[in-house]
């Protein structure tokens, strides 16, 4: 364990590195988080202009849901989104031997390897939105309440990068993951909306086998609903079941990847 | 450039592009079915928890027609937005051939930018028809042979401002060693005051008055509307003015931009 947590120092010290060379960049992602941050805050205030609910939470209980998407959108994009990206280019052009070879786990290894550096300020940004929402809202939450919150906020960020990786592991086996990629990100903004707006046999399927409601909404049910355990129940059942799947996966499709040939 | 090249390179981009069907089709299909879910159960459950039956103007059902013709709408205005760019040619030198031929650089991508959309079209009219069969029809709106003109016009234009809005931003990878987030920001500015995200109606008075001189209206509420007789010629023909005078502006500053940037081309990719 000590072995992996010196190894993402290491990461961490080449990743910030590499983002100093290129500042442009840098500040060009700070201003386009930003602008995704008020737009996001715009849609909400304009929606609750018309109705005073959505999916049974108030203004104040959506600013918190807004808040957790954005540190969930920020936490993938530093630490997994650039991995996951070239994760197609790597089994298609045999790269991903690189990988392989190492003495570590080669998903810990290639899902974690590149920390984007120039979204973290952005992480540092949607935490001070979250921390403005809480403390804004205008009932006591708890400090219980609020720990779990977070702590299944974190699992909702593993849990979206399963999925992710879910719809792209099939690259080895059909060589083209554009489609795939489309089509999470597709899905993915089935989890930007509160779950309560879902109703019938398609609220099931996104709390289950496609959980993207569980993402965010779940967590923001922890804060709010009486009744907590059955949240973190199936957040902790699905997200393990799904993690199971993809290491099953990994290693199916680790034996089909021909190198450079795949 | 002559009309005879501008197909002839519009048209070997739409063969490429019509090459990877599967992949066509999905990203269509499941982008448009995961947008109007949300819309659908969204709106659902808006008009339920707020007791009204119309909202800025829209019932439930002229609603969905709204999103329907705005998910599909977008994309023939946007095409291809990330692919066959301009900053990839700039970042891996792909500039060279281009300055070399004896056509406008900006016609010859727009020429590509054009064939890219084709299957677009296709998937467009698939979408429509579809929806118009399994509905019965557009809500309580009646679409007008003069609506679908003024749809088709304001379209036009609206695909013309989007490149001329994104042109720029392309060619700021002379400086710049991403544009990337550029681009996904004018997505996101697009997305919420051109009516991608709701019918502009619902934003308060004050900032419907300001977008009304913004670019961003013409390019998906001002078709929508159009199609769907929600505003008058006049209204109209204003949207298409501030569209046009924007639209004239903005290839002002994308040639600007573009001649200072190639004084400082080296031709070697980055």
């Amino acid at each position: 364990m000590i072995r992996y947590a010196r190894l993402y120092l290491y990461f961490l010290r080449f990743s910030f590195s590499r983002a100093m060379e290129f500042r442009v960049d840098f500040f060009f992602r700070i201003f386009m988080d930003s602008l995704f941050y008020a737009v996001s805050l715009a849609f909400f205030w304009v929606i609750y202009k018309h109705s005073p609910f959505m999916g049974g939470w108030n203004f104040d209980q959506a600013l918190v849901f807004a808040a957790g998407v954005f540190l969930n959108d920020a936490l993938h994009m530093t630490l997994f989104s650039n991995n996951l990206w070239w994760f197609p280019v790597f089994v298609n052009k045999g790269d991903l031997d690189y990988y392989l070879v190492r003495p570590v786990s080669s998903l810990f290894f290639l899902s974690l390897r590149d920390f984007a550096a120039n979204s973290f300020i952005n992480l540092l940004i949607a935490v001070t939105i979250l921390v403005w929402a809480l403390t804004r809202y205008p009932e006591p939450l708890g400090v219980e309440r609020v720990t779990l919150y977070c702590g299944l906020l974190l699992l909702g960020v593993f849990l979206g990068y399963v999925l992710n990786f879910l719809f792209l592991v099939p690259v080895f086996w059909m060589h083209n993951a554009s489609g795939l990629r489309e089509t999470y990100f597709g899905l993915g903004q089935l989890s930007g909306r509160p779950d309560g707006i879902f109703t019938g046999w398609v609220r099931r399927l996104l709390t289950s086998l496609l959980p993207f409601a569980l993402i965010i909404s779940f967590p923001t049910r922890a804060l709010f609903d009486a009744e907590v355990g059955s949240v973190v129940l199936q957040m902790l059942a699905v997200t393990g079941g799904l993690f199971g799947v993809l290491l099953l996966l990994w290693r199916f499709g680790l034996r089909a990847y021909a190198s450079a040939s795949s | 450039m002559s009309p005879r090249l501008f197909l002839q390179v519009a048209s070997v981009e739409m063969r490429k592009r019509m090459s990877y069907r599967v992949d066509f089709w999905i990203n269509a299909f499941v982008g448009f079915a995961a947008e109007l879910t949300v819309a659908w159960f969204l709106w659902t459950a808006l008009y339920a928890e707020s007791g009204k039956s119309v909202i800025g103007g829209y019932d439930f059902d002229t609603m969905l027609v709204y999103y329907v013709f705005v998910i599909v709408f977008s994309r023939l205005v946007r095409g291809t937005e990330f692919e066959a760019n301009v900053s990839q040619d700039i970042y891996e030198g792909g500039l060279n051939r281009y300055l070399v031929f004896p056509a406008s650089y900006f016609g010859l991508k727009y020429a590509q930018h054009i064939g890219g959309l084709f299957p677009t079209i296709v998937q467009t009219g698939a979408f429509v028809a579809f929806w118009l069969i399994a509905t019965g029809g557009a809500g309580g709106e009646s679409i007008t042979p003069t609506g679908v003109l003024m749809c088709a016009a304001s379209l036009i234009l609206a695909n013309l401002l989007y490149y001329a809005m994104s042109f720029p931003l392309h060619v700021t990878a002379f400086w710049a060693d991403n544009v990337w987030s550029l681009l996904v920001t004018l997505r996101f500015a697009s997305n919420l005051l051109g009516g991608r995200m709701f019918p502009l109606v619902l934003f308060p008075l004050f900032l419907r008055n300001a977008n009304e001189w913004l670019p961003f209206r013409t390019l998906f509420a001002l078709p929508v509307e159009a199609l769907l007789g929600r505003i008058s010629f006049d209204a109209w023909l204003q949207g298409m003015a501030v569209g046009l005078v924007w639209l004239v502006v903005l290839a002002q500053v994308g040639r600007a931009v573009w001649r200072r940037g190639n004084l400082q081309y080296s031709g070697i990719g980055i």
